[in-house]
């Protein structure tokens, strides 16, 4: 009994406080921002195709194209699709048809995400976040503050604490567990051999450093700096034992009160998605555009506006 | 939604994602993370080199009525990195990472689930006869039309490292093999045709 009531009291403070409807309505806001550009970085393959040009049939649909029966690509869609995912996402963000804007985001997401991995049965994990971080939305009452829809509405409804924290809460978990089944996926397939110094980081470091080919010196064309850390493997086992720690130590992020932690661990995440993008390719590179669900936006989007914001408009009359 | 309707939401959305990850469940916008998680020790790394002038020039095809043309990206209309997989991979047979991760180390308790015995694959994938189908369709040529692609082929270069010389920056001991790959078309395929991948 006394264990009942002790989880039920950790579970409601957990998920049900700490933000408050204004919190949820600037994530909404900011996440919406970062979303315009992951969107583009994301499809920009598919935008170079020819419109009109050949409907190519793909070599493995994903599993929903294949459940739909979508076959092949009509290309002039999947423009209209972007511009249709835009044009939800800066709804979304201005908070105008709040839920049916990130309903249609998520719908276009699926297609245009469907397309570009059934080219070639290539399934790519970018979005995964991102698609979590939006459904927790689509339940949420994220459109009643800091948008048109509450503007519109004279007497619009207030968030109360615990409907404001439960969705960025469960979005925080998710995130963290992300990183957490990562070493438990690598653990159950390939054994803790995989953060050995010539391990799986050494054998990626090698592999996208001699891809593009070797000079007649016997010199890698690109990536030499990949190169050369592959051959330190006392450093890799280093890096190795630093990505098992904080992959393995993530969830504990989701302890951590002070602002400052958080924001030096979500620092130091950030640093290792750019230098797994740069040194091994491993396109993750926008993802931490999502961490902002770890802080409270509201004093930071109070500063933008008082001193940011006023001070780029200073620069920009001047320079006007 | 009522604090009762959310706590139950919340339960839901974690038996869902967890079980995903117990089931080794990859499928949009559910996954267990396994990007990168094979590794496979080995004395050596083979790499193929990719051939930007080769992937311009496309796969050589030959035609029914004995002609033969090159099929590009542009052709197909597909992004470049899409179609250097299907050039350099799925023409070998090399199926997607996804496939690996899903066939390594699946567990009695997946294999159960899935109804697989001990040495069948998760995944499978006729790789050859889904290219012919790819291209084909795309082209729109049907099995009678003297223009229908009957073979592709492809050739890379393949370098072959050992790990102790690379981890002593020696790049210059190098095997190299040239790996042709000649798919030719099979006249019991036609029945599959109508149905296609479906």
């Amino acid at each position: 009994m006394a264990f009942c009531k002790s989880a039920s009291r950790i579970w409601n403070q957990f998920f049900f406080t700490g933000f408050s409807g204004e919190s949820l309505g600037l994530l909404r806001m900011y996440i919406g921002i970062g979303l315009l550009f992951f969107h583009t970085y994301q499809f920009a393959t598919v935008l170079t195709l020819n419109p009109i040009g050949a409907m190519y049939y793909f070599i493995e649909p994903i599993w929903y194209f294949n459940l739909l029966g979508i076959q092949y690509h009509i290309p002039a869609i999947s423009f209209g699709m972007y511009a249709i995912l835009m044009g939800a996402t800066v709804s979304m963000i201005v908070g105008k048809n709040t839920r049916t804007s990130i309903l249609v985001i998520i719908l276009c997401i699926f297609y245009l995400k469907g397309v570009r991995d059934s080219f070639s049965g290539d399934v790519h994990h970018r979005y995964i976040i991102p698609m979590q971080i939006l459904f927790l939305f689509l339940l949420s009452k994220c459109g009643e503050v800091h948008s048109r829809d509450a503007r519109e509405r004279h007497h619009p409804e207030e968030v109360q604490e615990w409907e404001a924290s439960w969705p960025i809460k469960t979005m925080q978990l998710y995130v963290a567990l992300f990183y957490f089944w990562s070493v438990i996926a690598k653990v159950r397939v390939s054994g803790w051999v995989w953060f050995a110094g010539e391990g799986r980081i050494q054998e990626v470091l090698i592999q996208r450093s001699v891809r593009w080919g070797v000079t007649d010196q016997g010199e890698v064309v690109k990536n030499a700096l990949s190169f050369e850390l592959a051959q330190h493997p006392e450093l890799i086992q280093v890096f190795g034992i630093l990505v098992l720690t904080f992959e393995l130590c993530f969830p504990l992020l989701l302890l951590i009160k002070s602002v400052r932690l958080r924001l030096a661990f979500i620092m130091g995440v950030t640093m290792f998605h750019i230098a797994t993008f740069v040194l091994m390719d491993v396109n993750f590179i926008l993802i931490p555009f999502v961490y902002l669900i770890f802080f409270d936006l509201v004093p930071i989007h109070q500063w933008l506006k008082t001193r940011a914001w006023p001070f780029f408009r200073r620069r920009f009359s001047i320079a006007g | 939604m009522s604090r009762r309707t959310v706590n139950i939401t919340i339960v839901l959305y974690l038996i869902v994602v967890w079980a995903a990850v117990i089931f080794r469940i990859d499928y949009f916008p559910l996954t267990w993370v396994p990007m990168y998680s094979v590794y496979e020790p080995s004395e050596t790394i083979s790499k193929s080199i990719k051939d930007k002038a080769a992937m311009r020039k496309g796969l050589r095809v030959t035609h029914r009525d004995g002609s033969i043309s090159y099929v590009s990206y542009k052709d197909l209309n597909i992004p470049k990195p899409n179609y250097r997989r299907l050039h350099f991979s799925r023409t070998f047979g090399t199926a997607p990472p996804k496939h690996k991760q899903g066939n390594t180390e699946l567990g009695s308790l997946n294999r159960f689930v899935r109804g697989l015995n001990e040495d069948e694959s998760n995944f499978s994938v006729d790789w050859e006869w889904r290219m012919f189908w790819t291209l084909n369709k795309t082209l729109q040529f049907k099995p009678a039309d003297p223009k229908f692609i009957v073979r592709i082929e492809v050739s890379k270069q393949r370098r072959i490292y050992r790990k102790a010389d690379l981890a002593k920056g020696d790049a210059s001991k190098v095997e190299i093999q040239t790996q042709q790959a000649v798919l030719d078309w099979q006249d019991q395929w036609v029945k599959r045709w109508n149905h296609g991948l479906l």
